[in-house]
């Protein structure tokens, strides 16, 4: 394949660049606003499939920044699955971009926060610095914030109020956790921590990685601190709440891993997520049985999919790290479809046969069943843990399967939504693409697997 | 080393991110809620500082006067954190001036924002 060597820093820096030139575009044309924000898009997507193939040919990708060597400068380290999830973001942010194309009113503000997340949620994934990735967390969050409360109304404030105050603690305790491995080891560097954090006292490793959990846990949906999520989603319009399903979780739960497996490894840190992620599954999915309103319901399954990933990180097994990216891949994907489709998806396939399938594609696929990358996430999953003996967690899973399958079965039978919204051409190309991409993945699944396992072998020997 | 100098920094720090969190959990006032923050914020940026602190130190420039340098990475990660922080509280007040014209209120509703 013909490629050049795309510098990992080009995908956080075109759509920064891009982003903070779009007044100028919009103050020559307002109408090319949005074509410009979907070029710029699908530029970054292209450069994350040239950085992707460059991964998988020469391995980790490594890039310092202003001239100073590691550990002090600024180092970028892409691994297999940043490389992945770099690919993945990108280019579901340009189909989801696509759903807002026929919006009347298309506002400078809104591209340019897309296009800013877009950036630092690419950025968490490609960073190899502490610091740095406490700085993309917070422009994630902020353009997040932005972007939740674009639609308006009362309940997206009060969403994006609650995002803002969880989201600011979060920040505060990243910080903290910061502080504490920089008071000890005068580094940041994420292989200059690693290499010496055995050298801290125990006390003060366990105060780190408490605090970078806690931190990091707000965005990445775990447990306790994710109070924001069923409020923020519900109040945002529908194809926000896939946006952030598919960027800043994805990013967050990424940071948790890089956290458990290559910058504070010790053995009750798995523990501790195991048991995390156990409650977050159990708490999201019998939290979405209750509910009424269709997108609080999908908030709250998202929380219980995050939670799912995260018992496959716990595991720090090969068969369940390769189930943890097929797990990441799927949410990403068929949560946003789901989302895009919650505006109005009446009475099932019979009234409109292409999004309904679509819809029911993605439904299928977060349950988990078989051709679907949901299934094979969960079957690697279940696998590694019959061959460890964890019997009681796989009872958990497979309780929270049957649970999701009753809810998506209501959703999917009843129908939901109003009647009299229709879905916009954009919108509905959007859902079209992604259920095309779960059924590729589903008809070749050694297409994910193999990176995946390259991802898998790399976090197990403490790589990104 | 220098711990003993620090300890009344680490109180104060404290002191300042546990009123911060109390603020924000006990508070249905959006404005508390964000000063409660800033707080917080403030708390840590004090905490972060005093890790590069060095008795009788100045800032490392060259000047053949001075002998001891404080470590200069801290403060730059301060100076990050304070310009976050001021936009982040910038757009919570944003958010907080919306919320206010369409509901007529600056209380959130009963449970505040840890309802889950």
């Amino acid at each position: 394949m013909v490629m050049f060597d795309v510098p990992p820093v080009l995908l956080i820096a075109f759509p920064l660049f891009f982003a903070f030139l779009a007044p100028l575009i919009y103050y020559l044309s307002k109408k090319s606003i949005k074509f410009y924000t979907l070029g710029v898009l699908i530029l970054n997507a292209i450069l994350s499939y040239f950085l992707f193939f460059r991964v998988m040919d020469e391995g980790v990708v490594y890039e310092q920044l202003s001239g100073f060597y590691p550990p002090v400068g600024i180092l970028l380290a892409v691994g297999y699955l940043g490389s992945i999830l770099a690919m993945l973001i990108n280019t579901l942010a340009t189909i989801n971009y696509v759903s807002f194309f026929d919006e009347k009113s298309h506002s400078l503000r809104f591209s340019m926060l897309y296009m800013l997340v877009t950036a630092s949620s690419t950025g968490i994934v490609v960073t190899g610095d502490l610091f740095n990735m406490f700085v993309f967390f917070e422009i994630t969050a902020v353009g997040s914030y932005g972007l939740l409360a674009s639609k308006g109304t009362k309940r997206s404030y009060e969403g994006a109020i609650k995002y803002i105050v969880l989201g600011s603690i979060g920040s505060s305790f990243i910080l903290l956790g910061i502080a504490t491995i920089y008071g000890y080891l005068k580094t940041l560097n994420f292989y200059d921590i690693a290499a010496r954090i055995s050298t801290m006292p125990i006390e003060a490793k366990l105060m780190a990685f408490t605090f970078l959990v806690i931190g990091i846990g707000v965005e990445a949906e775990i447990f306790p601190l994710n109070g924001w999520v069923p409020d923020a989603y519900q109040g945002a319009s529908s194809r926000v709440a896939s946006f952030m399903v598919l960027g800043p979780s994805k990013a967050g739960i990424y940071a948790i891993a890089r956290l458990i497996f290559t910058l504070i490894p010790f053995s009750d840190g798995y523990e501790l997520a195991l048991i995390l992620g156990a409650l977050t599954l159990l708490i999201g999915e019998l939290a979405a049985l209750n509910q009424k309103d269709v997108k609080r319901m999908l908030a709250y399954s998202s929380i219980g999919q995050m939670g799912l990933i995260l018992i496959a990180l716990s595991l720090h097994s090969q068969i369940a790290l390769i189930a943890a990216v097929f797990l990441i891949v799927n949410h990403a994907l068929a949560k946003s479809l789901l989302f895009l489709g919650s505006r109005n998806y009446a009475s099932g396939i019979l009234k409109n046969p292409v999004i309904g399938a679509s819809i029911f594609i993605g439904a299928l696929s977060i349950i988990g069943m078989p051709p679907f990358p949901g299934f094979w996430g969960k079957w690697y999953l279940i696998v590694d843990m019959a061959h460890n003996g964890l019997w009681f967690m796989i009872s958990v899973i497979l309780f929270a399967a049957i649970v999701e399958a009753v809810y998506y079965a209501r959703f999917l039978f009843r129908g939901t939504g109003n009647e009299k919204v229709t879905l916009l051409p954009g919108e509905k190309i959007a859902i079209i693409s992604l259920a095309v991409l779960l059924v590729i993945i589903a008809l070749f699944p050694f297409l994910l697997y193999n990176p995946a396992s390259n991802a898998a072998t790399s976090f197990l020997g403490g790589g990104p | 080393m220098t711990y003993e100098l620090l300890v009344p920094i680490f109180i104060v720090s404290t002191a300042l991110i546990s009123i911060g969190l109390y603020g924000v959990m006990s508070k249905k006032n959006i404005l508390k809620i964000i000063l409660s923050l800033d707080l917080m914020d403030t708390g840590v940026n004090i905490l972060i500082v005093a890790m590069g602190y060095l008795p009788g130190g100045t800032a490392p420039i060259e000047n053949g006067n001075y002998k001891v340098y404080v470590d200069p990475v801290p403060q730059a990660l301060v100076l990050t954190a304070i310009v976050i922080g001021v936009s982040v509280t910038a757009l919570a007040l944003a958010i907080a001036i919306n919320y206010y014209r369409k509901t007529g209120t600056i209380e959130l509703e009963k449970e505040g924002v840890m309802k889950w």
